[in-house]
């Protein structure tokens, strides 16, 4: 195993999944954490910067124009209701909608009114604030291989992950079946365009599909599938026993994040308890499958550096939110925001995998063991 | 190794036993050929070996199936995965994973093999079926051979000492098939892996079988015993050892080796005779139906067909060749109207058939496709017959006389994804046929028939040239080239690289000749009934 | 010569850890989807304090599908459920491909209510949720609301088979009915949590934290008809068109394939009677 690392360590691969979201969670966290457009803006473009930087070039590392799309749509909705559906709040008026009463059965909100160029700015800093998050995402959806993805979840989920495995390799299939069937009726006589076409041909897809899936898993059972040592009865205890706690450490902070009364033991901590607990559910059901992994994505150097980048960056932000007032603004009235320094320091840090994360495998280095799943 | 005793199986939902009172036994390291109809039980004798029946699709199993010692009945399919690795027809059916290397790990995962074990396991087998460099590939990208030996590789990781196949070469041109075949054999004879295989294409397979089981259906018991005993007496055998019996050879031969070493005496009789006159050409050929100009095909930036001149008559049966991907299925689409070509023109009766409307292709062009599922929508045989009726505005009942009269004996309410090869191939042959058009185009249409739907349709499509249709087969199978075929035309990369009469193509051809006259060479004869009618024209010279 | 297919099968069978688990995801459902109506006047949830405690149901909401679909393939889930998931997710999502989750169309529900129906309530809360997964990675759409969808959808799969036995046109009637009414529940619910992201802060359909429950319902009404109410009509109905369209069609494909892979076929073995003329 330890020659194995060594051999992955320097060329190229594709990092494991779980760090890249570690990542991309831990900045999407900072997002959420501020108002700040230029801090907002910058976390995009370090999200940009290192898609950009460590994506492969398949098919699946095109998402992140998409994301961003996304991200400018939520930025325009965001902006539009503020001006049908704002609250009036006096500042310096742009220009007006006529106002307009909804009826009674509509709930009677009224929309209109003036347009106010504070309200507009907030608007926008949150729908910017959305814009990053949705960002973040995208960046961890364009670095990683779905598959590898997969391959990646805890052994205890592994029957789910098999069925999306069978998912994605039936899919294709069944889009290329769907085109052969709606051809082959101009083979019977009747036309191949329009609605027609494509509903009749859904059906004998479908059928296919299901007698695919029953020849499939007569091989699976015939190669091993679902054989499951004996798992102690403590194993399991011990699971169930880590189950019903998390539950009910959920439903006590969920309690305590509702009522304010609650003391805060039972908000944060209660839910991260809950949290935990399920995880180490998850983990030791884990470790009562007989099952072994071949050659999964090790977790090394880089793995650590990455998901390490993404941390401290958090850590920035906490920092600055604690020591000022920078990361929310003030759009009442308005004012230029304040770009605090230590959080722009963590957000470079936050972009450093662009140079130190392993370059993605191309096609023509195929000859490394983690190849770029296409 | 592996041992039935007494073994009926009964479906759940079935009235009759599908196998009744089997008894044999397979000792260990021999490759055991399973022969018998579609339909006659052989695949559920396969499924038992392991248990899948009954365990994966129900019923009742009396008596007793033993692997290695291990009882089906005590033992599910699951934890026999290290003793019985079972390989099915389609290979990419039964894929879990995307990639060619995780295929290959996929059984020994489920087992909970050491890590470094799977790493060396799976390099050996690389190496074993000549995988190596495929290793990254997607499965998706293979071909139909590579493929079907990543599913051999896949089960083999598991370190079975069974291996059972169920028709493994039926999809597959005779390179693949050969190269499949091979690597069994390897395993067999360098590994002492014991070998279970159901096969139609009795002549590849026959020469390496140490042992044969005939399950002839219908409740009758099974036929045991070495292919020289078995083939001795059974109706059904490959045209080596019909030869062999025709000219009295014993012991039979079964490979084409064996049959040359025997042959002299009958070629040196059979010597002065003119083969001429056994071609079909007797039939005279009527007008022109089809013509293809300068045909240039392509997918994408993939030219399928260069510059491809050819011209089909009414009445003759023309057997299209050549390797998967040469260009065969493509040239069948544009002949259909299904694909437009980049240039060149395509005529059939006249008109250019990507132009005409559905309605209108149906009456001059009709192509049975390589899987004639996609042909059929409907629940029963009933619906489709009368559908076929409507949409080709025929009277209703048409199809189901022709249906009767290209398989007879299918049953009206049965689904058409519950019919077998022969039956399903018949219904989309039967609904392709109701309009008649002058040009009729089959894609593949043997795979999965055994010798008896083989020779049917070979009857059908004799009738049909004599009828009048120009028919056009894309095919593998040799055998059936040489028993129908007047014209065979052979492509290559998209391009024509042989087409003539079907005597001077495959004759001389180490690919594509029938295996009689691989035995006869230099004598142009292709079928065993040639070399009765020959026999008997030189006995009758020889008296005059 | 055709066998009547069994009406319904338990593909995926709920022990009593599975039913714990469900009730309680449906607890914490209704919180993390309906927060906004209960939360009170500075309470850690009014996002005006800028904190991120609404974002930890996007964490909460995957473990605890996570936690159930681990429970359910617990010894439940043998190669016959794995595969015909995996197949009927794939076929879900390539439905969803032409629309692209635009304005909320689902055609998803598709294939899942039916499948639900036929192959019992365990099997369609994990398809209802792995569909929409799978549909989410083969369209590179991973987004915060994942996990929401998902959980609508396993939702929307689980009551599905909890539907009463019927057949014929009474079952396909009362498939319609109910894909319509879940169409629109599902158009509410995701708009549920769609609320407070798009109208945080200062509108007049922003939820009030600490106002009473008829009031934040009443904005939250206003929201709903102005945005997603006019795409989840024709949602509904179209969804009900197709089931009475297809419904049949796709009931039979999915019975008949429950009969060929023998769910709950008898599996018998017996001592051959011994035949002295045996061979």
């Amino acid at each position: 195993m330890g020659s194995d690392a060594q051999v992955t360590m320097t060329g190229p691969r594709l990092l494991h999944p779980g760090a890249w979201w570690l990542w991309a969670v831990a900045l999407s966290a900072c997002a959420l954490r501020t108002t700040n457009p230029v801090l907002l803006c910058l976390i995009i473009a370090v999200s940009g910067w290192v898609v950009v930087s460590r994506r492969a070039d398949v098919p699946w590392s095109r998402s992140f124009a998409s994301f961003l799309r996304l991200g400018m749509i939520v930025i325009a909705v965001r902006i539009v209701f503020q001006i049908f559906f704002g609250v009036r709040i006096p500042g310096t008026t742009l220009f007006t909608i006529p106002e307009v009463t909804l009826p009674d059965w509509a709930a009677g909100v009224s929309l209109g009114g003036p347009v106010t160029l504070e309200s507009l700015m907030a608007a926008f800093y949150q729908g910017l604030r959305l814009a990053a998050v949705l960002a973040c995402f995208g960046a961890a959806t364009s670095l990683c291989s779905p598959y590898r993805m997969l391959r990646a979840l805890p052994t205890v989920l592994y029957e789910a992950g098999v069925a999306v495995t069978i998912a994605f390799t039936f899919a294709p299939q069944a889009i290329v079946a769907s085109r052969q069937v709606r051809e082959a009726r101009r083979l019977r006589g009747r036309s191949d365009r329009g609605v027609r076409a494509w509903s009749a041909s859904a059906m004998p897809v479908l059928e296919g599909a299901l007698d695919r899936a029953v020849a499939l898993a007569a091989s699976m059972d015939s190669r091993g599938y679902g054989r499951r040592g004996s798992s102690s009865v403590t194993v399991r205890r011990r699971s169930v026993g880590l189950v019903l706690l998390g539950l009910l450490a959920i439903a006590v902070g969920s309690y305590g994040l509702l009522d304010p009364s609650a003391p805060a033991l039972f908000r944060i901590p209660a839910l991260g308890l809950g949290a935990a607990a399920l995880i180490g559910a998850l983990v030791a059901g884990g470790k009562s499958t007989t099952r072994t992994r071949y050659r999964p994505d090790p977790w090394i150097g880089p793995e650590w550096m990455v998901s390490l980048a993404g941390v401290v960056a958090f850590g920035s932000f906490v920092l600055v939110g604690r020591m000022s007032d920078a990361l929310s603004p003030s759009t009442n009235p308005l004012e230029v925001p304040v770009v605090p320094f230590v959080a722009v320091i963590g957000l470079l840090v936050a972009a450093l995998p662009a140079w130190f994360a392993p370059h993605p495998p191309t096609l023509a280095s195929a000859s490394s063991p983690m190849v770029v799943a296409a | 190794m592996i041992r039935f005793e007494h073994v009926t199986i009964t479906y759940p939902e079935a009235t009759t036993p599908t196998l009744v009172d089997v008894s044999f036994e397979v000792p260990e390291g021999e490759l055991c050929l399973v022969v018998g109809v579609t339909g006659s039980g052989k695949s559920t004798l396969l499924r038992a070996v392991n248990g899948l029946v009954p365990r994966f699709s129900g019923g009742i199993l009396a008596g007793s199936v033993v692997i290695d010692g291990r009882t089906t009945s005590d033992v599910a399919p699951r934890d026999l995965a290290d003793v019985v690795g079972v390989v099915g027809q389609d290979p990419a059916a039964g894929f879990v994973t995307d990639f060619v290397e995780d295929e290959l790990a996929y059984a020994m995962e489920n087992l909970g093999v050491a890590p470094d074990v799977m790493r060396r396991r799976v390099e050996d087998i690389l190496d074993l079926l000549g995988l190596h460099e495929l290793r990254h590939r997607p499965l998706a990208s293979l071909s139909g051979g590579q493929q079907q030996r990543v599913a051999i590789g896949s089960v083999l990781t598991a370190g079975p000492r069974v291996l059972v196949l169920d028709e493994p070469t039926s999809a597959l041109d005779p390179a693949a098939a050969e190269e499949v075949l091979a690597a069994l054999t390897r395993l067999v004879h360098d590994l002492g892996i014991t070998v279970l295989i159901a096969e139609h294409r009795l002549e590849r397979v026959v020469q390496y079988a140490d042992r044969i089981v005939m399950v002839p259906g219908d409740g009758r018991p099974i036929v045991v015993g070495t292919p020289a005993e078995v083939f001795g007496g059974s109706v059904v055998a490959p045209p080596v050892v019909e030869l062999g019996r025709l000219a009295g050879w014993s012991p039979l031969p079964l490979s084409v080796r064996d049959a040359r070493r025997v042959a002299g005496p009958l070629r040196d009789q059979l010597a002065s005779i003119d083969t001429e006159v056994f071609s079909r050409k007797a039939r005279s050929l009527g007008d022109v139906v089809a013509t293809t100009d300068g045909l240039q095909a392509s997918y994408g930036p993939i030219t399928a067909l260069r510059g491809v001149d050819l011209e089909f008559r009414a009445g003759e049966v023309v057997a299209l060749m050549g390797r998967n991907g040469a260009g065969k299925s493509t040239l069948l689409n544009h002949l259909v109207g299904l694909r437009e070509p980049v240039s060149g023109v395509v005529q059939v009766m006249g008109s250019v058939p990507h132009r005409l409307s559905a309605r209108d292709v149906v009456r001059v062009a009709g192509l049975v496709p390589q899987d004639s599922g996609v042909l059929l929508y409907h629940d029963t045989v009933a619906a489709e017959c009368n559908a076929s009726d409507r949409d080709a505005g025929l009277l209703h009942g048409t199809t189901r006389i022709v249906l009767d009269r290209v398989v007879p004996g299918v049953d009206a309410s049965t689904h058409p994804r519950d019919l077998s090869e022969g039956q399903r191939l018949g219904l989309a042959l039967s609904i392709v046929l109701a309009s008649e058009p002058p040009l009729l185009l089959l894609d593949e249409p043997t795979r999965g028939l055994d010798y008896g739907a083989k020779q049917r349709l070979v009857e059908v499509l004799a009738q049909l040239a004599a009828d009048g249709h120009a028919v056009v087969i894309a095919t593998h199978d040799v055998e059936v080239v040489a028993a129908v075929a007047d014209r065979c035309i052979v492509l290559a990369e998209g391009e024509v690289v042989a087409d003539g009469p079907a005597r001077d193509v495959v004759v001389h051809s180490p690919v594509f000749a029938p295996q009689v006259a691989k035995v006869l060479a230099p004598l142009a004869l292709l079928t065993v009934n040639e070399v009765q009618l020959a026999l008997a024209a030189a006995s009758d010279s020889s008296y005059s | 010569m055709t066998v009547a297919s069994p009406s319904r099968v338990d593909a995926v069978r709920l022990g009593l850890t599975s039913w714990v688990l469900l009730i309680a995801a449906f607890a914490l459902g209704i919180v993390a989807f309906g927060w906004p109506l209960f939360a009170s006047a500075s309470s850690s949830l009014d996002s005006s304090h800028s904190s991120d405690a609404p974002w930890i149901f996007v964490i909460l909401i995957p473990l605890l599908i996570g936690v159930i679909l681990a429970e359910l393939a617990d010894g439940s889930l043998d190669a016959k459920s794995v595969a015909l998931l995996g197949v009927l997710a794939a076929s879900g999502a390539v439905l969803r491909l032409p629309s692209g989750g635009v304005a909320g169309f689902e055609p998803v529900f598709f294939l899942l209510i039916p499948a639900g129906r036929v192959f019992g309530r365990g099997f369609g809360f994990v398809l209802g949720a792995l569909t929409l997964f799978v549909s989410a990675l083969i369209t590179g759409g991973v987004g915060p609301w994942l996990p929401f969808q998902m959980f609508g959808a396993a939702w929307i799969g689980f009551f599905a088979g909890c539907l009463p036995p019927a057949r014929g046109k009474i079952e396909i009637a009362m498939l319609a009915t109910y894909a319509a009414l879940s169409a629109l529940a599902y158009g509410l619910v995701m708009n549920l949590w769609f609320w407070p992201f798009v109208s945080a802060g200062d509108t007049t359909v922003s939820y009030v934290a600490g106002d009473s429950l008829v009031e934040n319902l009443r904005r939250f009404w206003g929201f709903h008809i102005t945005t997603s109410f006019g795409f989840d009509i024709p949602r509904a109905v179209f969804s009900a068109i197709f089931i009475v369209v297809a419904g049949r069609p796709v009931l039979g494909a999915l019975r008949r394939v429950a009969r060929r892979a023998a769910f709950e076929a008898p599996v018998v073995f017996v001592d051959s009677p011994v035949s002295a003329t045996s061979n």
